[in-house]
């Protein structure tokens, strides 16, 4: 563990800044008045410099909605993503800066959450990828944690948006298949530790905010066994996802 | 009157006659489109057009480190711990965190006391977990050393949920944390935190919650 911790250090510290040589990088030209530079990535951290009209900035790299620019007598600083988009490309094009992703019709999400599974302590993490802007396929893996005993469950499924323009709130269904291990913490042992599921949901989801959205869900699982019995298990959860 | 009608009828046939020997003309209102003729004296450019692309920015609003420091496991003494963590910053404020970390740990006072006992297996005294945290950064300013130098820093706070596997068993655990994250360059960041681990457990006879409180220091670059 300590080695595989060690490696990873060194390899970020190896590959993170020398990987950048050679690299071509985005200049633009300041069309207002003037760009604030500021000396961090936060809207708190003073002006340390200011470039003029006309004036070729070089961008970096982003980190959230910050830029870090290069003036150019090389001063570098942070400037704002709504200040960095009057700026325009030497042609006179508008600035490259790419908006916010479209809420209603973004691509990925990746979250995890909290909830119940089958009176248990959910752990739960997803990702998903939409299809269409109503249709997606999401892949979730979680971790339910019991008096009696652990559980692992991986499911894949489709999830219908009924209305995504809806913004804030927007009813979900789905349907998909599930796996589900059961690790014993209290004799006697299950009859069957590993089983396959399909399941029905219910949910929501809603914007929060830029990249920031909710999402809650309701499952209602079968479990396939060779017992002979029905046996039926339910879940709801609570997360927070960033979308793409 | 007669004759007057006869010129008449004269310079209307005149006129009506006129437009036979202009049937061969081209009216003049529409658009000749003439042949395209080669000229041998134009030469066609063999230059291949240059194809201009905007470079991309790129973006760093990923985490990657590890942490080591000391980790309070109730009742099992104070044992290292080491770590790994990886966050997503998704805006100024606000950032996910997951954490996988691992520690050992020691004896409980009773097991000092009386050797004969067992509490926990030599396996089971392995102490791993994962979290998966909510962070803000309540407070971002900067850090002053000496008169020339200046570091960006965040004090933030996590919250978050996972496991801790500890005496062979996973408990599902709540933590709560605090740290301060020291920007030495834009991409390499030094962490210091505290963060308290608190499941349920009846290791030692009732069932209780436990806190373990840990404290760390790690590296982490941004990518």
């Amino acid at each position: 563990m300590r080695r595989l911790l060690a490696s990873v250090l060194l390899m970020q510290a190896l590959c993170v800044n020398f990987a950048c040589a050679g690299e071509r990088l985005l200049q633009l030209v300041v069309t207002q008045p003037f760009l604030e530079m500021r000396s961090g990535p936060g809207r708190g951290y003073p002006v340390v410099y200011v470039v003029g009209r006309d004036e070729t900035v070089t961008v970096l790299y982003s980190r959230t909605d910050w830029y870090k620019v290069r003036a150019p007598r090389g001063q570098e600083g942070w400037t704002r993503r709504d200040e960095l988009a009057l700026t325009a490309l030497p042609s006179g094009a508008p600035a490259p800066i790419p908006p916010y992703p479209d809420f209603t019709s973004h691509r990925w999400e990746l979250g995890g959450g909290y909830g119940v599974y089958n009176r248990e302590n959910l752990v739960t993490a997803y990702a998903d990828y939409g299809l269409t802007d109503s249709i997606d396929i999401e892949a979730v893996v979680q971790q339910a944690f019991g008096t009696l005993d652990n559980r692992v469950v991986a499911s894949i499924g489709l999830r219908h948006t009924f209305i995504p323009e809806w913004k804030w709130f927007s009813p979900t269904a789905g349907i998909g298949t599930a796996y589900q291990h059961i690790a014993d913490k209290v004799p006697p042992a299950p009859l069957e530790s590993n089983n396959q599921m399909a399941y029905v949901s219910l949910g929501a989801r809603g914007f929060i905010t830029r990249r920031f959205m909710w999402r809650a869900d309701w499952r209602h699982y079968v479990v396939f066994n060779n017992l002979n019995v029905y046996e039926d298990l339910e879940e709801w959860k609570f997360g927070l996802a960033v979308f793409f | 009157m007669e004759i007057r009608l006869s010129s008449i009828l004269l310079a209307a046939a005149l006129l009506s006659g006129c437009g036979w020997f202009h049937r061969g003309e081209k009216p003049q209102n529409q658009v000749v489109v003439e042949e395209p003729q080669s000229d041998p004296s134009i030469v066609e450019p063999q230059v291949n057009r240059r194809e201009v692309t905007t470079p991309k920015i790129k973006a760093k609003d990923v985490e990657l480190g590890a942490y080591f420091g000391a980790l309070s496991i109730q009742d099992f003494g104070v044992n290292p711990v080491y770590g790994a963590r990886l966050a997503y910053h998704v805006s100024e404020d606000v950032f996910f965190e997951g954490l996988v970390a691992t520690s050992k740990a020691g004896t409980t006072s009773l097991e000092d006391e009386f050797p004969q006992i067992t509490v926990v297996s030599n396996a089971g005294r392995h102490f791993t977990y994962y979290d998966l945290d909510l962070g803000y950064n309540v407070l971002p300013g900067e850090i002053f050393l000496g008169r020339g130098r200046a570091f960006n820093s965040q004090l933030y706070v996590t919250v978050g949920m996972g496991d801790v596997k500890f005496a062979e068993t996973d408990q599902f655990a709540l933590n709560f944390g605090v740290g301060e994250r020291l920007l030495i360059t834009d991409w390499l960041a030094m962490h210091l935190d505290v963060r308290d681990h608190v499941f349920e457990t009846s290791l030692t006879g009732r069932t209780k919650n436990v806190d373990n409180i840990e404290a760390t220091v790690g590296l982490t670059t941004f990518f």
